[in-house]
């Protein structure tokens, strides 16, 4: 379980004033957990997934996984970026591969599993193509399948679709279920998408901005019915999802504070 | 009614007019070749040459004739020049190049991946590298006479310190253009700094070194004739001077020929060597 006691994050602006970014967040993840936030530009749902990942450090509060406080980056949180940073020196199962080499993995084993990752994302016949070659769909899931390689407890997505045309990105939300569904792995994942959040999420956060923090938690069973199903449409279409399609919506808009109440 | 059927299986009458074939339109030169325009340029200049000197324009002192030019560089080829042969000349100027290119790539690449990498480093160095980079290699020549004496140490130390200060400065650049996601990336996947720096960092500053090393080759051919001042005895750039010193403007003319094809060589092996290391550059 991933747990967020209190965070708060203070940037410095350029006038050298402190920004409030994230204010008192907490938040669990439980096993198996598939937690979505949702918010506007500048929520701090980024924010928050960079303390998570190791790469912020916060102003205040506290982040364990399974009882460990997080310090920095590290094997045990695999990361899915919104660009897929892959190296294009390294091909697609080298790539995959990456996590395994920093840990020692021996050449041939990592190969393996390699390709075993590449074959839970569909992209077994790509193994020895360059990252480059392939189309952003496909470098996603290259990423989601690096992240994997080392078997982390929790896989943190920062807007991982958010570059892809809609139709691919529905193919890959269905594919992330999947993968889900056959790792069991934690899931953070952010969006800005209600309707993906809706789809994918056990638990929606909804973030507001201005301090940066949690304003309305949903807990859906939406992605254990495709899960079980595999009916994506049905439960895009299903009166229920339209609802709280709509009632998100309407807490996001109210959630942006207008003009006024900024100055 | 027959005839028109015949007419319109005829392959004249099939073959549809070719069509029209467009592209978007460009800024700047495009993908179109450019070389055709430099072969006929370099023809022209060529009659051009052949033209003034045959016409006697300028005196066969200051212009030989290409004729006498190819004449001299047989003899060259043949018999040498300056108790020396023309493989000796070329090859102690390559070998030069070469070992000053060796001494700057291994002590600038990671001087200057350290500069990208600590503000110490870099604070340490920027000011020395800074202060001698603009320097043209004349001016601190007789400085490398007098510390280092006429041997080969001065030349190639002339030679390394002009090729020197690009190699760093662009594997310096090189770390810039390492992006934040994918160190993160390396991290979040349980990088050590060592594994980052071989995997991440270096092969994303290998372009930029590539680009750089191109530059240095460049510039180290350029100060070569300047390094060779130093009472040599070999070289192409002794070689011209020497031919200078008895007016042999034909055996200067070689020289210089010389020169343009070894540097031309060794920008055409950079090239190659880029596209064998660095196959993904511009890509992605």
């Amino acid at each position: 379980m991933l747990r967020v006691d209190n965070a708060s994050v203070f940037f410095a602006a350029r006038d050298g004033r402190p920004v409030h970014a994230l204010d008192r967040v907490s938040l669990e993840i439980p096993e198996r957990g598939f937690v979505v936030a949702l918010g506007t530009s500048g929520c701090g749902k980024s924010t928050l997934l960079n303390a998570m990942a190791g790469f912020l450090p916060l102003s205040s509060g506290s982040i364990e996984l399974n009882g460990h406080p997080v310090t920095g980056p590290g094997a045990e949180r695999g990361v899915v970026f919104q660009k897929d940073a892959l190296l294009p020196w390294r091909s697609v199962a080298e790539n995959v591969a990456l996590g395994l080499k920093f840990a020692g993995t021996g050449r041939k084993e990592r190969r393996e599993r390699a390709l075993e990752l590449l074959r839970l994302v569909g992209l077994q016949d790509f193994a020895d193509a360059a990252p480059y070659e392939l189309s952003g769909g496909m470098r996603q899931r290259v990423g989601i399948a690096r992240a994997l390689a080392p078997d982390p407890a929790i896989l943190l997505m920062d807007e991982p679709f958010g570059a892809l045309d809609s139709m691919t990105r529905e193919q890959m939300q269905e594919l992330l279920v999947d993968v889900w569904a056959r790792t069991g792995k934690q899931i953070f994942f952010i969006t800005h998408s209600i309707e993906e959040a809706l789809f994918l999420g056990t638990q929606v956060i909804v973030m507001s901005p201005r301090p940066g923090r949690i304003v309305h938690r949903y807990d859906l069973q939406f992605v254990g019915a495709f899960a079980r199903d595999r009916d994506a449409r049905a439960i895009k279409t299903a009166p229920q999802f339209a609802a709280l399609r709509e009632e998100i919506r309407a807490v996001v808009h109210q959630s942006e504070p207008t003009r006024s109440s900024v100055s | 009614m027959t005839d028109l059927a015949v007419l319109s299986l005829s392959p004249e009458a099939d073959a549809a007019p070719l069509p029209r074939l467009v592209r978007m339109r460009e800024f700047g030169v495009g993908k179109a070749s450019s070389v055709r325009i430099s072969v006929v340029t370099g023809a022209i200049l060529i009659g051009l040459w052949w033209g003034a000197s045959e016409l006697h324009l300028a005196s066969h002192l200051f212009l030989p004739t290409p004729t006498e030019v190819i004449n001299a560089a047989i003899s060259v080829f043949k018999d040498g020049y300056a108790n020396a042969s023309l493989w000796e000349h070329v090859s102690a100027s390559v070998s030069r190049i070469l070992v000053a290119a060796a001494i700057a790539v291994v002590l600038g690449v990671p001087i200057g991946l350290l500069m990208g990498l600590s503000r110490w480093a870099k604070g340490v160095f920027d000011a020395p590298i800074e202060f001698y980079w603009p320097l043209p290699p004349l001016a601190y020549l007789p400085l490398m006479i007098i510390w280092l004496g006429i041997g080969e140490a001065s030349k190639i130390t002339l030679l390394a310190l002009a090729m020197f200060a690009p190699i760093v400065l662009s594997a310096q650049a090189g770390v810039r253009s390492v992006t934040q996601e994918r160190v993160n990336a390396a991290l979040s996947l349980g990088a050590t700094r060592w594994q980052l720096m071989r995997e991440v960092v270096l092969p994303s500053a290998l372009p930029e070194i590539l680009t750089g090393a191109r530059i240095a080759l460049g510039i180290g051919w350029g100060t070569l004739v300047a390094a060779e001042l130093i009472a040599a005895t070999r070289g192409i750039g002794y070689l011209i001077m020497s031919a200078s010193q008895f007016l042999a403007t034909d055996v200067v003319f070689v020289g210089i020929g010389i020169i343009a094809a070894c540097a031309f060589a060794f920008s055409f092996a950079m090239r190659a060597l880029e596209r064998w290391l660095v196959p993904w550059k511009g890509q992605s």
